[in-house]
C-alpha cells in the first residue's frame, strides 16, 4: 500500500461495505462506502497525474475530471467518471433532507469508479 | 343491526310528530329488513327489534408492537421493526427502494390479505410481492391488546410455491387461538375506519369522484344500516310498481285476447276490467259460473236449460195411454151395472132429502104423491141412502179412476215455456216444438177418454221429436261457446291471481313511499350530524397543512344519495368561492386527503390505536411538511402514528419543531437485506458513525483515518445546516428562500460562514472566529474534517469525533 493507499484497496473497502450484512456496520454503510469510494477515486487519478508528472495532484477534483477526458481513450467513460464522481461527492456532503445513497446508486458508481482504476493502472499492474 | 341507529329513527319519528303516522311502522320494520317489511305490510306486525341482529364480536383496541417481514417484497432475511406500543409517533426513514414501504404493505396485507394500493396496478405488480432473494415468505405483527396481559400475534405464511392467496393465518391472542382474522373483530373496521393510508390511496381518493370519496367517508358514520333500509323500502315499493305495471300490461293483452272470444262471459269479462279500476269480484264471479244478473251469462245459463230438457218417455206414455184405456173401458163396463144403479139413486135420493130439509113435509116433486114427504119418509130414505153408497162403491172407484187416467198426460211433457220463450233469444229455433206442442195440448180438449188416450198415443211422437232436435241445437250451441270459452277463462284465471296480490301490493305504495321519503330525510339529518365533528377536524388539519396556500376549505359536506352522492368541498381560492378541485396541486390534494382521513382513522370507535402512513410529504413543500409534522403531533397524542418517509424532510420538521419523534432509518444491502436503526438527529447519526468507525468497525486503520474526517465534517454540515435553518425560518424567512440559500452554500466552510455570520461569503472568517470565539480545538476538528487527514492513528481519530462533537454542539448553540 502506498502511502496514499491503492485505490483498489480503497475501493474493495467500499465493496465490501455493500455485501455484507454487519450490525456494527449498519445504517452506517452507505455513507462510509461513498467515502472510500471517493478517496478510491481520488488516488487513482492522484496515481495518473504523479506517474505522467502532471502535477495536477493539488487542483479541484473538478479540473481534474476536466483533465482526465484528455488523458483517457474512452471518452464515454471520462463522462461516467465525472457523474460517478460528483454523485459520490455529493454524498459525502450534508445535503438538506437528502438520506444516504442506495444500494443500487453506489453499486453503480463503485463499478464506474473500478472501472476507472483499471483504465489508468501503471502498466503490468492490474486490480 | 346498529340498535342506536333504531333509537335514532325512533326519536326522530317521534320528534316531528310522525310516529303515528301509518308509515311509521314501516320506517321501523325497514331498519329489520325486507323480511320485516313485508311482514309489516302483510299485516303480521313483526317488531324491528325481533328482527335477526348482525352480531359481530366486540372489537378490540390495539396499539402495534412490531411488524416481521420476510422474503415479502423488498425484504429478505426476516427483519422487524420494532414499535413503542403506545401514543407517539415513529418516522421511518429510508430512500426509495430501501424497504420500509414493505412494512408498511405487509401490515395491510397481513391484516387485509390484501393491499389497496396493488388494486389498480397491473398484475405484474401483484405477482411481484415475493422477494426473489429469499424463498419463505412471511409477516408477523404483534398486537397490544387494551385489556389483554399477553400480546396478540397475527401471522401469515407462505409455503415456497404458494401463490399469493394461499398463505396460511393464524391469530394466537390470550383466551384462545384461531386461524380466522375475523376472531379479532375487525373486519369490518378495517374497510370504515382504515388505519392505513399510502400515497397511492391519498392521491386515488380525490381522482376517483365524489361518490367514491363519500363512500370512503359515509363508511364511518355506522350509517349502512340506514342505507339498507332505504333500499329495503325502495326494493319493496319497486316489487309492487313492477307487479302493477305487467298486470296492466298483461290485462292489456287479455282484453285483445278477450275481444276474439264470441261468449258473453268474456265480454262480461272486458266490461269490468276495461276501465281504470277492475272489479276483480266481478271477474271471479264470472269464472265461478255465477250468473251476476246481467243479459250475458243469462244466455248460457238458457242454453243449459233447454240442453237438459227431456222428451216424453216412451214407456211413460205406453203406461199413460194403456191406463187411460183400462180406465175408459171399466166405466163402460160398469155402466148399467147394479152398483152404478145405486150410484145414480142414491144421488137422486140425496137431492131429495136435501129438498125436505130445505123446504119441510110436502108433496113429491118427482111422482106427485100428495103429503109423501114427511118426517118418516125422511128418516126411512136417510137408511136407504146409506145403503144405496155402500152399493154404488164400486161405481165411484171406476169414475174416480177414469178421471186420474184422464189428467196423466199432463206430467208427460213438463215444458217451461219462459225458458223456450228465451230459447228464441238465444238464437234456437222453436218452430217445430211449438208446431208439435200446440197439437200435443189439444189433449185438454178432449173429454173421451179413449180418444184422449188415441191423441196422446199419436202427439207424444212428434213432440219428443222436436224436443230432442231442440236439446241437440242447445247443447251444440253450448259446446260451442264453451270451446272458445274455456282457454280464455284459464287465462284469465291466472291474469286474476296476479292482479289480486298487484292491486293489493299497489295499494302499498303510497305508505312505502311516505316511508321512503321520511327516512331518506331523517337518514340525511342523522348523517350531517354524524359527520358534523369530522368535518370539523378535517378543517383544524387543512389549515395546520395549508400553509401558505391559497386554498381555503369552507364546509365539508356529504350530499345527495343514490347515484348523486358526493363530497361537497367548500374551496375557495383567493377569496373566490366554488373553486374545483382542479385548481389545487397534488400537494394540496395529498393534504386534503390526509385532512379527511386523518380524522377518519381516529374516531374514537375504532379499534385500532395506530396508524399507518406511507410517505404522505411526496410532493409535499417544506412549509406544508411543517403543518404535517404538527397534525402527526396532535394526531400523536392519543394514538400511535406510524408514518413512512423516503426523505429528511419530515424528521428535520420534526426536530426542528420539537415533535417527539422516534426516528427509524431503513436501509437495505445487497440480496435484500434490509437494517432498521434508531437514529438520531443527522448530527449524532454523524458522530455516531465516526465513532464506530473510528474505534470498533473492522476497518483498516488508514480506511478509518479517510473516513472519519469524512464523516465529521458530515456531522458539522449537518449542525450548521440545522443552525442557519432554525434562525432563519425563526425569523419567519419563508422556507424556499431558506432552502435556497442552504442551496447555494456548498460544502462546510461556506455553511459555517452561513451559520456563524449570517454571511456565505465570509468563508476565511471562519476559523479565527472559531479560535477565539470557541476553542483552539474545536478549529482544529473543524480544519481536520473539512481537509480531511493522511495519517490518523486511532486514538486521534476518537479524538476528533469527540472535538466534532464538541463543536457541532457549540455550532448549534449559536441559532
Amino acid at each position: 500500500m502506498t502511502r496514499d493507499g491503492d485505490p483498489s484497496v480503497l475501493l474493495d473497502l467500499a465493496d465490501g461495505l455493500l455485501h455484507r450484512a454487519d450490525p456494527a456496520t449498519a445504517g452506517l454503510w452507505p455513507r462510509v462506502s461513498a467515502l472510500l469510494a471517493l478517496q478510491a477515486l481520488d488516488a487513482a487519478l492522484r496515481g495518473l497525474w504523479e506517474r505522467r508528472a502532471l502535477g495536477l495532484q493539488g487542483c479541484s477534483m473538478q479540473t481534474q475530471l476536466i483533465c482526465l477526458r484528455s488523458y483517457l481513450d474512452d471518452a464515454g467513460l471520462a463522462a461516467r467518471a465525472g457523474h460517478s464522481a460528483s454523485a459520490l461527492h455529493r454524498a459525502c456532503h450534508h445535503h438538506p433532507y437528502e438520506l444516504a445513497p442506495t444500494l443500487g446508486e453506489l453499486q453503480d458508481w463503485l463499478s464506474v469508479v473500478r472501472e476507472l482504476i483499471r483504465e489508468v493502472a501503471p502498466a503490468g499492474r492490474s486490480s | 343491526m346498529d340498535p342506536g341507529i333504531l333509537g335514532l329513527v325512533s326519536s326522530r319519528l317521534e320528534a316531528d310528530g310522525s310516529a303515528d303516522e301509518a308509515w311509521a311502522t314501516l320506517v321501523l320494520a325497514a331498519l329489520g329488513g325486507r323480511d320485516a317489511i313485508e311482514a309489516v305490510l302483510a299485516g303480521r306486525g313483526v317488531s324491528p327489534r325481533a328482527a335477526a341482529p348482525r352480531t359481530s364480536p366486540v372489537p378490540v383496541g390495539a396499539f402495534l408492537q412490531s411488524i416481521t417481514v420476510e422474503g415479502f417484497r423488498g425484504v429478505g432475511p426476516p427483519q422487524t421493526l420494532e414499535l413503542r406500543p403506545g401514543p407517539g409517533l415513529t418516522l421511518v426513514v429510508g430512500r426509495n427502494g430501501s424497504g420500509k414501504s414493505s412494512f408498511a404493505e405487509g401490515l395491510e396485507v397481513l391484516l387485509t390479505g390484501d393491499s389497496l394500493r396493488w388494486k389498480e396496478r397491473a398484475a405484474v405488480w401483484r405477482e411481484g410481492w415475493r422477494n426473489l432473494h429469499h424463498p419463505a415468505a412471511a409477516l408477523d405483527a404483534t398486537f397490544l391488546v387494551e385489556g389483554e396481559s399477553a400480546p396478540c400475534v397475527v401471522s401469515r405464511r407462505w409455503e415456497a410455491e404458494a401463490a399469493f392467496d394461499g398463505a396460511r393465518v393464524a391469530v394466537q391472542r390470550q383466551g384462545g387461538n384461531g386461524s380466522d382474522l375475523a376472531s379479532l373483530g375487525w373486519t369490518a373496521a378495517l374497510l370504515t375506519h382504515r388505519p392505513f393510508l399510502s400515497y397511492n390511496e391519498l392521491g386515488s381518493l380525490l381522482d376517483e369522484g365524489p361518490s367514491k370519496l363519500y363512500d370512503a367517508l359515509s363508511s364511518i358514520l355506522g350509517l349502512e344500516d340506514l342505507v339498507a333500509a332505504l333500499d329495503g323500502l325502495q326494493e319493496s315499493r319497486r316489487c309492487r310498481e313492477k307487479a302493477l305495471k305487467e298486470t296492466t300490461d298483461a290485462r292489456g293483452r287479455l282484453l285483445e285476447r278477450l275481444r276474439d272470444v264470441d261468449d258473453s262471459r268474456a265480454r262480461q269479462v272486458t266490461a269490468v276490467i276495461e276501465g281504470k279500476e277492475w272489479d276483480l269480484g266481478a271477474v271471479e264471479e264470472v269464472l265461478a259460473g255465477v250468473a251476476a244478473g246481467g243479459s250475458g251469462t243469462a244466455e248460457v245459463d238458457t242454453l243449459r236449460g233447454i240442453a237438459s230438457l227431456e222428451p216424453p218417455a216412451p214407456e211413460r206414455v205406453a203406461a199413460a195411454v194403456s191406463e187411460m184405456r183400462e180406465a175408459a173401458a171399466a166405466t163402460m163396463s160398469a155402466r148399467g151395472s147394479a152398483a152404478a144403479r145405486s150410484r145414480d139413486a142414491a144421488a137422486i135420493l140425496e137431492l131429495a132429502l136435501r129438498y125436505h130439509a130445505a123446504h119441510g113435509d110436502g108433496d113429491c116433486p118427482v111422482c106427485g104423491g100428495e103429503g109423501a114427504l114427511d118426517g118418516r119418509w125422511s128418516a126411512r130414505q136417510g137408511e136407504v141412502v146409506t145403503r144405496l153408497r155402500e152399493a154404488a162403491r164400486e161405481a165411484d172407484a171406476v169414475h174416480a179412476r177414469a178421471e186420474a187416467a184422464r189428467r196423466r198426460w199432463e206430467d208427460l211433457a213438463p215444458l217451461k215455456i219462459d225458458a223456450l220463450k228465451r230459447a228464441a233469444g238465444v238464437g234456437l229455433d222453436l218452430g217445430e216444438l211449438f208446431g208439435a206442442l200446440g197439437t200435443w195440448v189439444e189433449a185438454g180438449g178432449i173429454s173421451d177418454l179413449a180418444k184422449l188416450a188415441d191423441h196422446v198415443e199419436s202427439a207424444s211422437g212428434p213432440l219428443g221429436e222436436a224436443v230432442v232436435r231442440l236439446r241437440d241445437a242447445a247443447r251444440a250451441e253450448l259446446g260451442r261457446k264453451e270451446g272458445a270459452w274455456r282457454p280464455a277463462a284459464v287465462e284469465v284465471a291466472a291474469w286474476l291471481a296476479g292482479a289480486r296480490d298487484a292491486v293489493r301490493g299497489a295499494g302499498d305504495v303510497k305508505r312505502l313511499k311516505s316511508a321512503e321519503a321520511w327516512l331518506k330525510k331523517a337518514a340525511a339529518g342523522i348523517r350531517d350530524d354524524r359527520f358534523a365533528p369530522i368535518a370539523e377536524k378535517a378543517a383544524r388539519i387543512w389549515d395546520l397543512l395549508r400553509q401558505q396556500s391559497h386554498v381555503e376549505l369552507g364546509r365539508i359536506q356529504l350530499t345527495g344519495e343514490g347515484t348523486r352522492r358526493r363530497v361537497a368541498l367548500d374551496v375557495t381560492v383567493d377569496g373566490v368561492e366554488g373553486a374545483a378541485l382542479g385548481v389545487m396541486s397534488q400537494g394540496e390534494l395529498h393534504s386534503l386527503a390526509l385532512s379527511l382521513f386523518v380524522p377518519r382513522a381516529t374516531l374514537p370507535e375504532s379499534p385500532f390505536r395506530f396508524i399507518v402512513i406511507d410517505d404522505p410529504v411526496q410532493s409535499m413543500d417544506p412549509a406544508r411538511v411543517d403543518g404535517l409534522a404538527r397534525v402527526l403531533e396532535t394526531a400523536a397524542e392519543d394514538r400511535q402514528v406510524v408514518v413512512f418517509t423516503h426523505d429528511d424532510r419530515l424528521p428535520e420538521a420534526a426536530r426542528r419543531l420539537d415533535v417527539a419523534a422516534e426516528i427509524v432509518e431503513v436501509t437495505r444491502r445487497d440480496a435484500s437485506v434490509v437494517e432498521l436503526r434508531r437514529a438520531l438527529d443527522p448530527v449524532g447519526r454523524y458522530l455516531e458513525d465516526a465513532l464506530a468507525v473510528a474505534s470498533t468497525a473492522d476497518l483498516p486503520g488508514a480506511a478509518a483515518a479517510r473516513v472519519v474526517p469524512g464523516l465529521c465534517r458530515l456531522a458539522l454540515e449537518a449542525a450548521c445546516m440545522e443552525v442557519v435553518r432554525r434562525r432563519r425560518l425563526g425569523r419567519g424567512e419563508p422556507h424556499a428562500e431558506v432552502e435556497r440559500i442552504l442551496g447555494r452554500a456548498d460544502g462546510l466552510t461556506r455553511l459555517a460562514s452561513l451559520a456563524l455570520f449570517d454571511d456565505v461569503e465570509r468563508g476565511g472568517d471562519v476559523l479565527p472566529h472559531l479560535r477565539r470565539e470557541g476553542s483552539p480545538a474545536g478549529a482544529e476538528a473543524f480544519r481536520q474534517s473539512d481537509e480531511g487527514t493522511q495519517e490518523l492513528p486511532a486514538a486521534a481519530a476518537v479524538e476528533l469525533v469527540r472535538q466534532a462533537g464538541k463543536l457541532a454542539a457549540w455550532l448549534r448553540g449559536r441559532a
